[in-house]
């Protein structure tokens, strides 16, 4: 009955375990998502595989091309990294909406993302930010964009045999603005009902010359609307064109209904938050 | 003076450090654990239950089908209409079909997994209202229109008061089904010994259970013994007989030996509920601002089971009238089954229902009106003397100063915050239990300590600190050495029930007699010792004073060479109204309570952000200030749940979000700012509960204070954010 | 498996239930208690070396060997840490079901932050929920623990 829990010491090793125990093994890094699936009988694994006890991997590092953050770092860590901050302010707020100090304690980042809970916070920020996944497998290390990522429901690229192991965001120039909004609809407790990420940035007269926008949590995957980020390249962002990008994305993204609320409701929530996160990219928060 | 001191509670070492003896720690030698398997039909014939695979699990010990069950497999508090487990058909989703006990949880749930259950599935129905028309399934076939309980209140000549009116409004609130939870589960234990039960268990009412089990089993009432340690937690929901009959009738499989279940989250979600509610309020009103006539229609919807709901049909229906001054009054207070989990009692009962519907319909007059609405309800507010609907007089009546004390906290002028501010107001009138007893029993030991023994439960509200103060300061007697004992029907006399803020008053007057009874027994057996009569002697801190000398309670009890002394004191009340008509006395007294609150619309987003809130309740007497706020702050916040998020949504019957996650109850961050609530006392010095005054009024206060802000009128709770924004699109035209 | 709680050390067999079933049936160490089991509501709430986790999410074998800190290891010397002395002063509780969690939530918060503003005891505190709705005086406690804590 009892499920066996191995504690391998390093990627390489965990990645063998994996392998050998296929489809009756569970990698548990923080446990937040896992143990409560075990504890409600969602899955039934006879192998659970720690990645509690390698070492390294919990680091953030300023590197030449960018942040790195390795996939064991705590949530709280994020949250609380001075080099976070420096790199991106908005980034670290968006680790310090999560759940509560409890869970950002346990989660690690690696654990949040690969869970893919449609409702959770850094998804849509890390998109925003144009993030990579690097991902150990029993071959070479392979590097996707965030965005493929995300599959669907509780669904990631993540092959059977693999393990998320690093997160990259490349570097952000100095004039780059970023804000996260999160939106709940119920409880300030709750999760995020709509979650919005973006990045700009802006030439010396002040026209944006870059903007991302991811949406999520009110989405499967989080999502991003080209045409209307692409409007705002080289132009100033009046309240006009900020309204006509919100109701672009509240117009092309297709929401899903929860108790958080329904897809009419978050269609709404898209423009409202499109817009504020908007106007804080622009400043104006 | 003890009473009137903000003393802590008792026992704060044991909150503080955890060590509070609740259910969910108790282990018995040699115990079994519990585990229900639950139906996941809402409507069907029981055709097949299987547990031959289930037996054969390891650690098994027992399991209980509907096929053990005898003639008495049937209970209820007044209509004997659930099955201990499901006996031929379910009606709810969640309904027990089967109990295991196993030497582990672990092993009673593998076995749970493996009865098979064969079901026929009947047609179901969710809807009150729906329940009642021609055609919909019927759930019981005694009710053949799911009605069980149709109470009716009849006060004037409708027709003629309703064309006095120069107005007449019509309006619908509706409440959705919610949950008490309380952070502790249902924890329950039970054990035989031969013809005899003890029950552990953490319930509001433990000689509710007893009766309850005496009936089932067919045993003598002392041959059940009803043991409640503190509770974390009731909100009414551990009121009346919940699993109990479960856990004793599988307990009766197991050779003696004691099983215990502790429900999970999930599970509480389908035990017991709060009454969701549809409330039709026609309301006529004269020019000069009073009221000519009132009709209520209630639909309360009972769930599968009527479980407490004859009690509470006609309680919600004294409960749905409100504390103003209205000529004619009728109403129809009906309770009906459907195919949901049973519901119960949720602090406030009913009047958390009752009183969304009428202070919501307070401000829509007031404001089709043109008139103030803080105004309107001063002008029509009840004084003592004047008569109820049901023709009582009313005594001791503070409506006016309780909103009054709580409008004055909103007037100073917030600092403007984003969004839309605005002001509302609410005010509650609520009867508490008409007909009930509480009995005392009090021992002073001849070392001066002194031992109550009462059956209050004491379950965060603080009645076994108040009910010592209570003795401290009537008997005279130093709080160190007076000691609670709490419920254990062996030892501890009779109390009909620790609900509806009655304990203060009931179980206060209870203990104040016990402590009469033996301050004169110690006066009279001090009288010779200090050579004075005993009408010249007093009794303080522990000690019979004469005028100059004095001697200890426990050297009176040894020079009359007795080991101790024990008195006795009982307080009932013994009232009512006519089910046909409504009229007589509804309550011993009528609990007061209002509130104020100040809020902030986001109106892109419909968020409400309530900025401040003030309440007051009426106390008469408050026995222990600090406490009395905790309740007072306790009943806004709880009511914040109700007002803002708390729902339990259902598919087919199927509650899609039993989880702390996705039923949302207040945190931290979603009270108020500014949170103040006060007491009023009156001269007249009576002692009545506080534990749920304030929380009636919050939901509407807030939906006026919104209609205030940004002129949108919410009537179906909750009040989420998306009902507020769709709500201003609908009025913009957007 | 060992685990160290409060300073002693326990063998503990089966690892893999939650840190909040060992705690409590093994250890008797019944403090924390279960509320929600999804962490949402911090009855469970211990440390692990320091932080504050909900001992229902958390498997045994996850924190075999590292610091774990339960409210039974607040007494000592039979004494009150200051934190309970000041939720008993502020009456912050009533059914006090809860109240171990927001405890050991504010022991860790003061020592992590001696002087946390009312908005950051709000913020570290709101995984913390009191159904009795004890929050203003368990506000106020913090505060006046942190104070006394202060002039230690």
């Amino acid at each position: 009955m009892s499920i066996k829990f191995l504690e391998p010491t390093d990627f390489s090793t965990a990645i063998a375990l994996l392998d050998q125990h296929a489809d009756d093994s569970k990698v548990i890094a923080g446990g937040t998502s896992v143990v409560l699936m075990l504890q409600q009988r969602l899955i039934a694994p006879n192998v659970l595989i720690s990645l509690g006890r390698i070492p390294g991997h919990d680091d953030i590092r300023q590197e030449e091309d960018g942040l790195h953050i390795g996939a064991l770092t705590k949530l709280r860590d994020i949250e609380r990294s001075d080099v976070v901050k420096k790199f991106c302010p908005a980034l670290a707020h968006t680790f310090n909406v999560v759940g509560n100090v409890r869970i950002r304690n346990q989660a690690t980042l690696g654990g949040n993302l690969s869970a893919a809970d449609y409702a959770a916070d850094p998804p849509a920020m890390l998109t925003a930010l144009d993030a990579r996944a690097q991902i150990i497998g029993p071959g070479a290390k392979r590097e996707i964009p965030l965005s493929e990522f995300f599959l669907g429901f509780y669904t990631t690229a993540l092959k059977p045999n693999e393990i998320l192991a690093e997160i990259i965001i490349p570097a952000l120039p100095p004039s780059t603005r970023a804000a996260y909004h999160k939106y709940t609809s119920i409880s300030a407790e709750g999760r995020p009902c709509v979650a919005v990420g973006a990045v700009a940035d802006f030439d010396d007269d002040g026209k944006c010359s870059d903007l991302r926008i991811a949406v999520g949590a009110a989405v499967e995957t989080p999502q991003r609307v080209r045409e209307a980020e692409a409007m705002a390249h080289g132009s100033t962002l009046t309240d006009e064109l900020i309204a006509v990008i919100a109701e672009e994305y509240s117009l092309k993204i297709d929401p899903l209904t929860d108790v958080r609320g329904t897809a009419w409701y978050r269609k709404e929530m898209i423009r409202v938050f499109v817009r504020r996160v908007l106007e804080e990219v622009r400043g104006d928060r | 003076m003890v009473i009137g001191e903000s003393v802590p509670m008792l026992d704060s070492l044991a909150r503080v450090t955890g060590a509070v003896g609740y259910m969910i720690n108790l282990r018995l030698p040699n115990m079994l654990f519990g585990k229900i398997v639950r139906s996941q039909s809402p409507h069907a014939k029981l055709l097949n239950v299987d547990v031959t695979n289930a037996m054969q699990v390891p650690g098994v010990v027992a399991i209980l089908t509907g096929e053990d069950l005898g003639a008495n497999a049937f209970y209820g508090v007044a209509i004997k209409d659930q099955g201990i487990v499901a006996v031929d058909r379910v009606r709810y989703v969640g309904e027990p079909i089967a109990a295991i006990a196993a030497e582990s949880l672990s092993a009673a749930e593998e076995a749970a997994l493996l009865i098979d259950i064969e079901y026929k599935d009947l047609p179901s129905v969710f809807d009150a209202q729906e329940a009642t028309q021609d055609g919909a399934p019927v759930l019981h076939e005694k009710f053949a229109n799911n009605v069980f309980k149709h109470a009716k209140l009849r006060h004037g000549d409708m027709d003629a008061a309703f064309a006095e009116a120069d107005e007449i409004f019509e309006d619908t609130f509706t409440s959705p089904v919610a949950q008490q939870a309380s952070l502790e589960p249902h924890v329950s234990a039970a054990q035989w010994d031969g013809e005899h039960l003890t029950i552990w268990t953490a319930s509001q009412a433990p000689f509710m259970v007893q009766k309850s089990l005496v009936e089932i089993f067919g045993i003598k009432p002392d041959a059940v013994r009803v043991i409640v340690p503190p509770l974390g937690g009731g909100y009414g929901g551990k009121g009346h007989i919940r699993i109990e009959p479960l856990v004793a009738a599988l307990a009766r499989k197991t050779n003696g030996r004691p099983v215990k279940f502790v429900l999970s989250r999930a599970e509480e979600f389908v035990t017991v509920t709060k009454h969701a509610a549809s409330i039709t309020l026609k309301t006529g009103v004269k020019r000069d601002g009073t009221f000519t006539a009132r009709q209520v229609t209630i639909y309360w919807n009972g769930g599968a089971y009527a479980d407490a709901s004859p009690l509470l049909v006609p309680a919600g229906m004294v409960r749905s009238v409100g504390p103003y001054r209205i000529p004619a009054v009728h109403v129809d207070s009906y309770g009906v089954y459907t195919n949901l989990p049973p519901a119960g009692a949720y602090r406030g009962a009913m009047s958390s229902q009752t009183t969304w519907a009428y202070e919501s319909q307070m401000d829509i007059i007031a404001r089709k009106m043109g008139w103030d609405p803080l105004e309107f309800r001063m002008k029509n507010l009840f004084v003592s003397g004047e008569h109820f609907a049901t023709g009582e007089e009313l005594h001791d009546v503070h409506f006016m100063e309780c909103l009054e004390a709580s409008a004055k906290a909103l007037k100073s002028t917030l600092p403007k915050k984003e969004g839309k501010h605005g002001r509302g107001y609410g005010v509650m009138m609520k009867s508490t239990v008409a007909t009930s007893k509480s009995q005392a029993r009090l021992k002073l030991m001849d070392d001066g300590s002194v031992t109550l023994y009462t059956s209050t439960v004491e379950m965060g509200q603080g009645g076994h600190t108040t009910m010592a103060q209570i003795i401290a300061e009537t008997l005279g007697a130093p709080l160190s050495a007076i000691k609670v004992i709490g419920p254990d029907t062996a030892i501890t006399p009779f109390d009909s029930t620790t609900s509806a803020s009655r304990s203060t008053s009931m179980m206060g007057n209870a203990v104040i007699a016990a402590c009469g009874s033996m301050k004169e027994k110690l006066l009279e057996l001090g009288a010779p010792l200090l050579e004075a009569p005993p009408d010249e002697l007093r009794t303080e801190n522990g000690f019979v004073v004469a005028n100059e000398i004095s001697i200890s309670f426990g050297n009176v009890l040894k020079r009359n060479n007795l080991e101790t002394l024990e008195e006795a004191g009982e307080y009932s009340t013994s009232l009512g109204i006519d089910p046909e008509t409504g009229q007589g006395i509804a309550t011993p007294h009528w609990h007061q309570g209002a509130g104020a609150a100040e809020v902030a619309v986001d109106t892109e987003t419909g968020r409400v952000t309530i900025l401040r809130y003030s309440a007051a309740s009426f106390a008469g007497r408050v026995v222990n200030p600090h406490m009395a706020q905790l309740q007072n702050d306790g009943n806004v916040i709880f009511g914040l749940g109700p007002t803002l998020m708390e729902e339990i949504i259902f598919d087919g019957g199927q509650a899609t979000n039993p989880n702390l996650a996705d039923y949302a109850i207040p945190s931290i961050r979603d009270i108020p700012a500014e949170l103040i609530s006060v007491c009023i006392e009156s001269d007249k010095g009576e002692m009545h509960g506080i534990g749920e005054m304030t929380l009636p009024p919050v939901a509407p206060a807030v939906a006026n204070a919104i209609e205030d802000a940004v002129g949108v009128r919410i009537k179906d709770l909750p009040i989420t954010a998306e009902k507020v924004l769709r709500a201003l699109k609908e009025k913009s035209g957007r | 498996m060992i685990l160290k709680v409060n300073g002693s050390r326990y063998e503990v067999q089966e690892g893999t239930r939650t840190l909040l079933e060992v705690l409590r049936d093994d250890l008797n160490l019944v403090g924390a208690k279960e509320g929600c089991g999804i962490g949402m509501c911090g009855a469970c709430t211990v440390l692990v070396d320091g932080k504050p986790v909900s001992g229902c999410l958390t498997l045994a074998a996850q924190v075999a060997g590292k610091e774990i800190f339960t409210v039974e290891g607040l007494v000592e010397d039979g004494k009150l840490h200051p934190i309970q002395q000041a939720f008993i002063d502020e009456r912050a509780f009533q059914c006090a079901y809860c109240t171990p969690g927001f405890i050991l939530s504010a022991f860790a918060l003061l020592e992590e932050n001696p002087n946390p503003s009312e908005d950051e005891i709000r913020e570290y505190l709101s995984g913390n929920l009191c159904r009795c709705g004890s929050y203003q005086n368990i506000m106020k406690a913090v505060v006046e623990a942190g104070a006394r804590l202060n002039k230690r």
